[in-house]
């Protein structure tokens, strides 16, 4: 009899095991959809606007404090303003791939032998999809700082943070670059010639790492306390946020601010293992009510829970709120002049404000679906 | 901006009661393993004491589901790869051969109503009979 988690006899195979090239396939050059036409154009006009963009800030961060030729500024500036204007482009359109990319790998499971889910499709050149995975929400995260500091800049009359501004988006183009490179990379190179295995004989086995670390943590009946474990770390991070932005506590001129983004930090990231825990274990089976199936591909992908996409967008942007919070105040410190304080002191009251909304969205969605279903 | 947050969260919640809807009414029967589609073919239906039936698409993703709720299983009906008629997984005869029916969990366990189709099978994929793995004492 198989045993729970076990595959039939692994000695009669038929069909090449997993993972391996099939050579009695077709060949083929690569998986061509529209998803692949528009992830490889933006990757390829990302690749030549962000080689463009790095040698340019750069120039600009080291020259612009240094030129006092009134004609050299001006040329300087005039150059900012174009490598600000194509930044905001290509940042945008670096900005959307992220979730374009789940939609392209979705498309590619009725091409993969055996994928039921993007899991199978992530199967393929897996190092290179893991690569992917790790660099687009890191991309998305500094893409959005800078953006945020991009506002900043704009509403002083000065523009102070000029060449904190450029020097951000030269790191920012390396990792344009990288993300670039690797989406040509892995769509180019994709093709269906293995046969790959299920997400559940993956994330369905007992000893899967989703289900050790709140074991090792809750004991062995997890399960139930991670819910409301979830449920205690979202709502303490929501007030505490809701606190901050209720009495001010946000800013840069005091330690007691600093304390408060330190600790609002230190909870955001423990509020951030918790939630992907408790998606894994608890939350996506008893909204895909597949409660045995923990495959998260399964939950935002195959359509089971439609809104699915909302809920996980809606607690990332929460939670990258109070990132943004964090790297904004390090990028701006330093800077005493009255109007930069004003300006930053209410950007991050708002960005207070919209991380408590996506945050408390997403609770809201994930009970209002555990209470009906 | 009260106003804009009232609206924020009203929208999320008709979203996700739209979607509970969707779900609950309007959604395809998936296999209630792991959700895939489920293969008439293949299917097994798994009868609790409750009253209520589960779909399956594979003989593995039923007895994954079977083993940890084996006490709550009223019956099991399987369905002749041959002739598609539903019999009751205590009838039927399991086999194991070379022949994969879902790729994506390798599941190489055949169902048949009559000896002589499995036997057949047997013969032309390299199998074996195997027991009735929605077996209860």
């Amino acid at each position: 009899m198989l045993e729970h988690g076990q595959t039939s006899s692994p000695k009669r195979l038929a069909s090449p095991p997993i993972g391996l090239v099939d050579l009695s396939m077709p060949p083929s050059l690569m998986i061509i959809n529209v998803y692949t036409f528009i992830m490889l154009f933006a990757a390829a006009v990302s690749l030549v606007i962000g080689a463009i963009i790095l040698p340019l800030s750069y120039k600009l961060v080291t020259n612009w404090e240094k030129e006092n030729n009134s004609e050299m500024k001006g040329r300087l500036e005039r150059t900012g303003y174009l490598v600000l204007l194509i930044a905001c482009v290509i940042l945008a359109v670096r900005m959307a791939s992220w979730p374009f990319f789940y939609f392209t790998l979705r498309s590619y499971v009725p091409e993969v032998p055996g994928a039921m889910c993007m899991f199978g499709v992530t199967q393929i050149f897996p190092h290179t999809v893991w690569f992917l995975q790790i660099i687009k929400p890191i991309a998305f995260f500094a893409m959005g700082g800078w953006f945020l500091l991009y506002y900043i800049d704009n509403q002083t009359n000065t523009s102070p943070l000029a060449v904190r501004k450029f020097a951000l988006l030269a790191v920012i183009s390396i990792v344009i670059l990288a993300d670039s490179i690797g989406d040509l990379y892995y769509f180019i190179r994709m093709k269906p010639l293995m046969t790959v295995s299920c997400c559940a004989t993956f994330y369905d086995i007992p000893v899967r790492a989703s289900a050790m670390i709140p074991r090792a943590v809750l004991g062995g009946h997890y399960e139930k306390n991670l819910l409301p474990v979830y449920y205690t770390t979202n709502l303490t991070l929501i007030s505490l946020l809701a606190y901050m932005l209720w009495q001010g506590i946000v800013g840069l001129n005091t330690l007691w601010k600093k304390v408060a983004i330190s600790v609002a930090i230190t909870l955001g990231a423990i509020n951030a293992l918790v939630v992907i825990l408790s998606f894994f274990e608890v939350i996506s089976p008893r909204l895909m009510q597949l409660p045995y199936h923990h495959c998260m591909y399964c939950f935002i992908g195959n359509g089971l829970v439609p809104d699915a996409p909302i809920i996980l967008g809606l607690f990332i942007l929460g939670t990258y709120g109070i990132g943004w919070i964090l790297l904004l105040t390090l990028i701006c410190r330093g800077y005493a002049e009255k109007d930069i304080e004003v300006i930053v002191d209410g950007t991050l009251k708002r960005l207070l404000g919209f991380s408590i909304l996506c945050l408390l969205g997403a609770v809201l969605m994930v009970s209002t679906h555990l209470i009906i279903l | 901006m009260k106003r804009f947050i009232i609206i924020f969260f009203v929208a999320l919640i008709i979203i996700a009661i739209g979607g509970t809807t969707y779900q609950k009414y309007y959604r395809t029967s998936r296999c209630a393993y792991d959700g895939s589609i489920v293969p008439p073919i293949y299917e097994v239906k798994i009868y609790l004491k409750d009253g209520t039936e589960k779909k399956f698409c594979s003989i593995y993703c039923a007895v994954s589901w079977f083993n940890p709720n084996i006490e709550k299983v009223e019956k099991v009906i399987v369905r002749d790869e041959i002739r598609g008629t539903e019999i009751s997984s205590e009838v039927a005869y399991f086999v194991e051969s070379e022949l994969v029916t879902n790729e994506a969990n390798d599941n190489r366990i055949h169902v048949f109503q009559q000896r002589p189709d499995a036997m057949e099978h047997m013969k032309r994929f390299n199998g074996d009979y195997v027991e009735n793995p929605f077996y209860k004492e």
